[in-house]
């Protein structure tokens, strides 16, 4: 008997909208957070991710309102990420509901914030969030959405994070993100190989057997993905069960 | 029925008392010494060290109150509220609260089955011993874990999980009810087993 691969439906929100684009690009609305997050509850996800896509600090106030509204009517793990930059933000994100915090641009600024963040909340509640691309033979790290190149190798960046105390790996593979070509497979098993948390896999999920290949091929501990499950096109009951068809341990 | 939920300072608490509001509860936090007296059933959320949970419990000179409410109203301690009960931990020098005889060890057996620590996700629980707070949930049902340390040896297990070991992932005495895992985390059947804590008569 083993931990159940985790299925995490993610919400991109901006402005207090749930919305979703192609590539990092050409931004869609998609509905109410809370409603959608009460949706995936009912429907089996073992947790709840939500991406601030660009949250500034004028749209501080409608994150944390949203989180609120979550946080209060479902009740299964909530992790919350975007434009997080210091223990401030941290503490009024988990005082607002968010049981994790997911960290990207600025761990890679400031790497102290995943260290003390993780001493100061415990490493179950800080996800090192990762946007990578292929160049080669390795992944580059990307910042600010994607949009900014770092000379960071990914899997080196990964290890720094378990070091530094993150709980968690959120990679996103920007190559395969929006595409539903399945995930980057290559990039998960060469992650799970060398990390002893856990690896979140996100990123090109399109049918339900790519989603099954992260796991079985790319070794992913859990799965996350955003617009197969939010327009409906694959259900999360389905993904459990075709995992469960595989061996794998599911929480149906 | 008015239900209290202990804040010493370092547990995030808001989580467990939401669930409980949703249940249609009335719900206060617990943060002084004087705020045990008024309420009816006592909820323990806990996270982090049983050395700096006790410490904290006695800065805010919560120790007694606490342990006066654990002999007298029905009682369920979650995560690290379980393990408090106990009379020692392997993570601190500090003693438990000494109310349920053992101590509390770190997760075995992980290489074994190439396991990662934190026990962190979903995993099923196996109920062992009938219990009013598990009716209506079946037996193997999955329950949120995020842990590394456990209770692996009392008689006073109702439920049991396995991670490298098998180990308590609940248990209860007379008015005392703790869990390993969150139920205020584990969804519907968490919900549900609150529910149960809130109807639990005595």
């Amino acid at each position: 008997m083993s931990l159940a691969v985790r299925i995490i439906p993610c919400l991109d929100v901006r402005g207090g909208r749930v919305v979703k684009g192609i590539n990092f690009k050409d931004i869609v609305d998609a509905g109410d957070p809370a409603e959608a997050a009460k949706r995936y509850d009912a429907e089996g996800a073992d947790e709840i991710c939500m991406l601030d896509i660009d949250a500034s600090f004028e749209e501080r106030s409608t994150t944390i309102e949203t989180v609120k509204s979550i946080a209060s009517q479902v009740f299964i793990p909530f992790t919350v990420g975007g434009g997080i930059k210091s223990l401030k933000d941290i503490d009024m994100l988990l005082k607002s509901g968010a049981d994790k915090v997911s960290i990207n641009t600025s761990a890679i600024l400031n790497p102290d914030l995943i260290e003390e963040a993780s001493k100061e909340y415990g490493a179950q509640c800080i996800v090192l969030a990762i946007d990578a691309k292929q160049d080669g033979e390795i992944w580059n790290v990307y910042t600010h959405g994607g949009k900014n190149k770092t000379e960071l190798d990914a899997i080196e960046w990964a290890k720094k994070g378990q070091d530094l105390g993150a709980g968690e790996i959120l990679m996103t593979s920007m190559d395969k993100d929006g595409t539903k070509s399945g995930f980057d497979n290559n990039l998960y098993m060469e992650l799970s190989n060398n990390l002893s948390i856990p690896v979140i896999a996100s990123g090109g999920a399109g049918e339900l057997s790519h989603l099954v290949d992260a796991v079985k091929l790319g070794k992913a501990d859990a799965l996350l993905a955003a617009s197969i499950f939010h327009y409906e096109e694959i259900s999360i009951k389905k993904v459990k069960q075709a995992l469960q068809t595989e061996g794998f341990e599911v929480r149906l | 029925m008015h239900l209290g939920v202990v804040d010493y300072g370092a547990s995030n608490i808001h989580s467990v008392a939401r669930a409980l509001q949703s249940l249609g509860s009335k719900v206060s936090i617990v943060d002084t010494p004087d705020k045990f007296k008024s309420i009816d059933k006592l909820v323990f959320p806990g996270q982090g060290s049983m050395g700096s949970c006790i410490k904290k419990l006695n800065e805010t000179e919560m120790i007694n109150p606490l342990l006066d409410a654990i002999k007298s109203k029905p009682f369920l301690g979650i995560c690290l509220g379980l393990q408090i009960l106990f009379d020692s931990s392997e993570e601190s020098k500090e003693k438990g609260l000494g109310v349920i005889n053992g101590s509390i060890t770190k997760i075995k057996d992980i290489n074994k089955e190439n396991l990662k620590i934190p026990h962190m996700g979903w995993n099923n629980v196996k109920i062992e011993k009938k219990h009013e707070l598990f009716s209506g949930i079946e037996d193997k049902q999955f329950f949120y874990f995020v842990h590394s340390f456990v209770a692996s040896n009392t008689e006073t297990s109702i439920t049991t999980t396995h991670y490298g070991e098998e180990f308590v992932s609940s248990l209860a005495t007379e008015n005392i009810f703790a869990t390993q895992f969150h139920p205020e985390k584990s969804g519907e059947i968490g919900l549900k087993f609150l529910e149960n804590f809130i109807n639990w008569k005595i």
